[in-house]
């Protein structure tokens, strides 16, 4: 079993933290629902990986705040892919700029 | 640097390219495809720190099943999307990355820190110990958390038939 120290912790932070950004990047610079539903699970792939060293302090609460992110972010993900389908059966279209509902002008 | 070290960085390094897929395929089915192998990857990492039940929960849960009805979506609108990615927004990032890797490499450096981080691993390592995870109330989180997923998508469907 690997220690964890100063160096895995680096190791680990800032391969989540290149993971979240690559997910920033990904959601914004994508004009199509499906891009951001991949952003969305990246971003969440990073919170999971920002989730290990916890365990390294407090393994039961880590593991049922894992359980926990994985459904919750389950469930978000499922409602996107259900709003997927129903945007691409009423307007026949994925594309980000179809919505017209929500959001603000950036 | 030890050998499990060396396969940490490894490991490290291939999600961190395999992200990097995402961003730069242009094809959905492709980006699709990297996800879900950085997540594997993700989860592989929990799996060399011995935590096996989170790569399960992973693999299983968030890859094999909200991972591939990804896949399938991006396989279905496999176009190439339109791109707004200015190149001004790398600016941005590579301040922030080089900012990071700064604080990061001075804390290392620091001399107090830096001797525990030479000493043997073995005086300063913390132990990964999942004791008695399977018990009732974690069973029952299961439970609920199902069953909340359960009622999301049957509520989902409900929404769609209705629109139809």
């Amino acid at each position: 079993m690997p220690a964890i120290d100063l160096m895995t912790l680096s190791i680990v932070y800032i391969t989540a933290i290149v993971i979240l950004l690559v997910g920033y990047l990904t959601a914004i610079s994508s004009k199509d629902i499906v891009r951001l539903l991949i952003a969305l699970e990246l971003m969440f792939g990073a919170v999971f990986m920002s989730l290990i060293p916890i365990f390294s302090m407090y393994a039961n609460t880590a593991f049922a705040v894992a359980i926990l992110t994985i459904f919750a972010s389950g469930g978000e993900l499922l409602v996107l892919i259900a709003a997927i389908a129903m945007q691409d059966k009423k307007k026949k279209n994925i594309s980000t700029s179809s919505i017209r509902i929500g959001g603000d002008n950036v | 640097m030890n050998i499990e070290m060396l396969l940490l960085i490894a490991l490290a390094g291939i999600t961190a390219l395999s992200t990097l897929g995402v961003l730069l395929s242009k094809d959905n089915f492709y980006a699709a495809m990297y996800m879900t192998c950085t997540l594997v990857l993700v989860a592989t990492i929990y799996a060399f720190f011995s935590i096996e039940p989170v790569f399960i929960l992973i693999v299983f849960v968030f890859v094999g099943a909200i991972g591939m009805v990804t896949v399938a979506i991006a396989a279905t609108y496999r176009h190439a999307p339109e791109r707004q990615l200015s190149v001004l927004w790398a600016i941005p990032v590579i301040i922030t990355a080089a900012v990071l890797c700064y604080s990061i490499y001075t804390y290392v450096l620091d001399v107090s820190v830096y001797s525990v981080l030479m000493a043997p691993l073995t005086h300063y390592s913390l132990k990964f110990t999942i004791e008695n995870f399977i018990t009732p109330e974690y069973l029952l989180l299961f439970l609920f958390l199902t069953s909340l997923v359960v009622l999301l998508m049957l509520s989902a469907l409900n929404i769609y038939r209705s629109d139809s």
